[in-house]
């Protein structure tokens, strides 16, 4: 096979990876320090790309921009508000998700939290739908997607290693917050064992709600992602994305954020992958085929350890 | 306590006074013996839909108010297939179920999406309710060689079911003509959204485009919850085609494969579909040219399965416009026509819907319709069997018809 063709389907499998990757880290974080399937956090991301669209069309309109920004310096602004927004907005809504919808059920039967999680799901669904509409609509794409590296028969996007770059440094900011900062011990030290944590001092309740808030800001950034990359967006994205960034959140170990890194971009390896060799039909049954064949001989995922010590 | 219990005989007395008031009007309603009926529709009517099933509606109720049938008053019953912002087959399903079950419905129109009809073909059989579509294109639906006997088990012999679009071997027929003659394309890449309507057409289309000569250099598939299409693209481009043709519609990625071949250097590749991509223009929400961002080099191509040149063209727009205030679908004045025909069978033979169903399917009597002269056969295929080609315009942002081609017989 052609190495340009080999190189240019990496770029792509490493682009989808990375939203993939960026998901899971939210179902993962949530899931390691409360044991909860966050199910409406595939809606979190796409909520988080329906406030990129609000905040894309409305600094479009007093910029004056309605597609891909010529203009470095504005590019970089526009870039860096339209993520500051839509992660912080969603971190919020994180924040609330957690406070009315699963503390009040913290210490009830397992299933009562996922109800409610299934429940939220269906509410931001129907709230999107309410305020933006029930259609598809476009994203304005501010970074050109025709703008590329040549290297031999192989176009690489500026577009492609920007969101590769994006989220390896997100990933690296949380795992520099999460194993050196107070907050991060904290988080890592409630996650084990949320009673002790409590006794040494630690405020569960802060500590969960951030956790809550960065999985959820992540989601958000993912969702600015998907604007840029897709240019476009509906509200029944967050269900299929969820699936799969919560299949990749398994794969990896669900509870370890390296694993949902690494599930994210396997994920998008098997469905590439499955394309190129001829059987793109057939992506989800194979990448659910490789799930199933990786729990039964490894149940806690790649690179999950056993969580022995959970009462 | 006082003022609730006062408010409690108010209401009462209100729907006393409301009861009386409209018993006597919906008797006497339409001055003496004019009886109550309906047409039933079913379309998808919401979400990404609403380019398909809005301007459908539009042409029934264009054409019930248009035409009287004496000792009738005609209403439009009508029911929204799609869930989601998509057409579901099961709601369709619940949907006929709803009508069959409505007596006052005397005939449907709809639904507009083949599987669709797959799921509803069985009920309105067994139920005796006749059925036209105006869109669904799908050989399955009518032909017994190809299954539809296995839709119709109820009542074999019965049909309940016809259609005034022509079908899909003749619409991918149309498709590989545009592709081989018009963009004088060698080679093709087709893709396909694994559904009922777009395999089919894209069967027909690579059946097609070989006989011509072509050469089919991939064929690949992605279901409606696809978002992501470049490494499908990426494979595509390594093959080098000359012409990529998908068969589905736009709420099942139409719009979404297009715009990304745009984003991936893939814009000068000539693109063509059928009927589920041809759903307005630029400017409507959610249409296949509105998702794939117009480009000054979009080179698109799109076929309807209906006449173009219908005989009256400026009439029927006018008509159209007045009501509604926007230019008709591509599939308005086939919802016109199918209704034409039920409401001359009303007028012929009463709302009974045996006899309705017994005149519509009767393979002798000619219709006059906004679409011209035609007939079904003995399966409820029209005997026209037209196929209007359109390019994207870019001046406009919109489809622009170019040709109509009739294939006579060919396809049946």
């Amino acid at each position: 096979m052609d190495p340009g063709y080999l190189l240019q389907q990496t770029i792509n499998f490493l682009t989808i990876g990375a939203i993939y990757a960026l998901i899971a880290l939210g179902y993962t974080m949530v899931y390691g320090i409360i044991e909860l399937i966050n199910f409406a956090h595939g809606d979190v991301f796409m909520v988080g790309s329906f406030v990129t669209l609000t905040v894309l069309t409305t600094l479009g309109g007093t910029l004056g921009f309605d597609g891909a920004i010529s203009n470095p310096l504005l590019l970089a602004v526009v870039l860096i508000v339209t993520f500051l927004v839509a992660m912080a907005v969603m971190g919020i809504v994180g924040v609330l998700i957690e406070r009315f919808a699963y503390r009040p059920l913290r210490n009830a039967p397992r299933l009562a939290p996922l109800i409610t999680a299934i429940g939220m799901s269906f509410i931001l669904q129907n709230v999107v739908q309410v305020i933006w509409g029930p259609s598809p609509v476009i994203v304005p794409q501010i970074i050109d997607v025709h703008a590329a590296i040549r290297i031999g028969d192989a176009s690489i996007r500026y577009l492609s290693l920007f969101i590769i770059a994006l989220a390896v440094v997100l990933m690296i900011a949380l795992q520099v917050f999460v194993r050196q900062t107070r907050l991060g011990r904290a988080m890592r030290s409630t996650a084990i064992d949320r009673e002790a944590a409590m006794l040494m001092g630690v405020d569960i309740n802060t500590t969960i709600a951030l956790t809550f808030f960065i999985g959820s800001a992540l989601a958000g950034a993912a969702g600015v992602v998907q604007g840029l990359y897709f240019g476009n967006t509906v509200f029944t994205i967050g269900f299929q994305a969820g699936l799969k960034a919560f299949t990749a959140a398994v794969l990896g170990g669900i509870g370890n954020t390296t694993g949902a890194a690494l599930g994210g971009f396997l994920i998008g390896f098997i469905e590439v992958a499955s394309t190129v060799v001829g059987f793109s039909r057939w992506s989800e049954a194979i990448v659910f085929s490789i799930l199933v064949l990786v729990l039964v001989f490894r149940p806690t995922g790649i690179l999950g350890q056993q969580l022995a010590e959970r009462a | 306590m006082r003022v609730l219990r006062l408010g409690a005989v108010i209401t009462t007395a209100a729907l006393v006074f409301t009861a009386c008031s409209s018993s006597p009007s919906a008797s006497g309603g339409g001055g003496g013996n004019v009886q109550e009926v309906k047409i039933g529709v079913d379309l998808p009517l919401s979400g990404g839909e609403t380019p398909n099933g809005g301007p459908t509606l539009n042409g029934v109720k264009l054409a019930v108010s248009k035409i009287s049938v004496p000792g009738y008053h005609v209403t439009v019953e009508a029911e929204d297939d799609a869930v989601n912002g998509v057409h579901d087959p099961n709601q369709g399903a619940k949907n006929i179920q709803t009508l069959v079950n409505d007596s006052a419905v005397f005939a449907v129109v709809g639904p507009f999406n083949s599987s669709v009809a797959k799921a509803e073909i069985p009920v309105s059989n067994s139920a005796g309710l006749i059925q036209c579509s105006p869109a669904n294109t799908n050989p399955s639906l009518t032909k017994p060689d190809q299954g539809a006997k296995d839709l119709r088990k109820t009542n074999p012999d019965k049909i309940a079911y016809v259609r005034v679009a022509t079908t899909d071997d003749i619409q991918g027929a149309a498709g590989a003509d545009i592709a081989y003659n018009v963009a004088g394309a060698k080679s093709s890449y087709v893709v396909d959204d694994t559904e009922t309507y777009g395999k089919g057409l894209a069967d027909v289309f690579v059946d097609q485009f070989q006989k011509l000569g072509g050469t089919l250099v991939g064929r690949d598939g992605a279901g409606k919850n696809v978002t992501d299409y470049t490494s499908l693209l990426t494979a595509a481009k390594a093959k080098n085609p000359g012409f990529v043709y998908f068969g589905g519609v736009t709420a099942t990625g139409g719009g979404l494969l297009r715009k990304q071949m745009i984003s991936n250097g893939m814009g000068s590749i000539p693109f063509g579909g059928g009927d589920g991509i041809n759903d307005g223009s630029a400017a409507t929400a959610s249409s296949f040219l509105n998702l794939a961002g117009p480009d000054g080099d979009m080179n698109s191509y799109s076929t309807v399965a209906a006449i173009h040149d219908i005989p009256n063209p400026d009439q029927f727009k006018a008509d159209y416009k007045a009501m509604f205030n926007v230019d008709p679908g591509a599939y308005s004045a086939s919802a016109y026509a199918c209704t034409q025909i039920f409401l001359e069978a009303l007028g012929k033979v009463g709302p009974d819907r045996e006899k309705v169903r017994a005149y519509v399917t009767d393979t002798t009597h000619k219709y006059n319709t906004a679409l011209g002269t035609l007939s079904f056969d003995a399966n409820g295929d029209t005997s026209q069997h037209i196929i209007s080609y359109y390019k994207f315009d870019p001046s406009t942002k919109d489809w622009a018809f170019f040709k109509q081609k009739d294939f006579g017989s060919s396809g049946s």
